[in-house]
């Protein structure tokens, strides 16, 4: 029901693709000491929001290898960087950066997300 | 949601390495004065389940250090060989030091991360509880 409102289904795709991000920086940051492991991060939201489902290949069931993830859905990159001497590109710096701002991004899509569910009940004639 | 509690799964495996590694060093630094014991050591790797990858990590096996131990020259050791020689243990206090500093700021960055998951699925519990 609630998909249908824009402004909501934004805030949670935001909320989706930060909780998505905070997976990947966790297993970068768990695989800090893993010889040869790659660090991985996705694109930011702004350039994924909008680029949109319709123009990339579908996956249309499980079974596909590598269709285009559906909306919410996000694919991971690996990110370069200085690889350890045992090929470890993970830093602990870069990903308490990004922890940090994965924070901030989840905080403010449910702030967006809880003041439209405000205008809502408002219009419902609900007290706050 | 479900993101979140796999982010848990993820940084818990972390922890637990980073403990098991943190036992081999207390078991190296024990050993520091056996005469014969070769320190122990052992590379993380990546769990992976049905060829998928989980992003999960886990020590794997335990290793023996093959750096040659020290001979230490002590006559009346009761190990001592006709030249007054045994053999030490190959462990570096310096490097065991080290590799326990590592892995505690690995731990905690683990730590981190399980603590953020938390409090974003708290977050998101809160948008229900009012």
């Amino acid at each position: 029901m609630f998909d249908q409102i824009e402004i909501l289904r934004m805030a949670g795709h935001r909320a989706d693709h930060a909780a998505q991000r905070q997976v990947l920086v966790a297993q970068n940051v768990a695989n800090a000491d893993t010889p040869g492991y790659r660090a991985r991060d996705l694109p930011s939201f702004s350039e994924t929001f909008r680029a949109g489902a319709d123009t990339a290949l579908r996956q249309t069931r499980p079974g596909h290898m590598d269709g285009a993830m559906g909306p919410g859905q996000f694919r991971a990159v690996e990110v370069g960087g200085q690889a350890a001497p045992n090929g470890n590109t993970v830093s602990l710096e870069t990903e308490m950066l990004r922890s940090v701002d994965i924070k901030r991004g989840h905080d403010r899509a449910l702030a967006v997300y809880r003041a439209s569910l405000d205008v809502l009940r408002s219009a419902l004639g609900r007290p706050r | 949601m479900t993101d979140l509690v796999n982010t848990l799964t993820v940084s818990a495996s972390g922890m637990q390495a980073q403990a098991d590694r943190l036992r081999l060093v207390s078991e190296n630094i024990a050993n520091a004065d056996t005469p014969g014991y070769r320190r122990k050591m052992t590379a993380f790797e990546e769990v992976v389940l049905g060829g998928a990858r989980t992003g999960e990590v886990r020590s794997g096996p335990v290793q023996l250090d093959p750096t040659e131990q020290r001979r230490i020259h002590d006559p009346s050791h009761p190990l001592a060989d006709a030249s007054g020689h045994y053999d030490g243990s190959n462990v570096d206090l310096v490097v065991e030091l080290a590799d326990a500093r590592e892995a505690q700021r690995s731990y905690e960055a683990n730590l981190r991360m399980f603590d953020q998951a938390r409090q974003m699925t708290r977050g998101l519990l809160d948008l229900l509880r009012r």
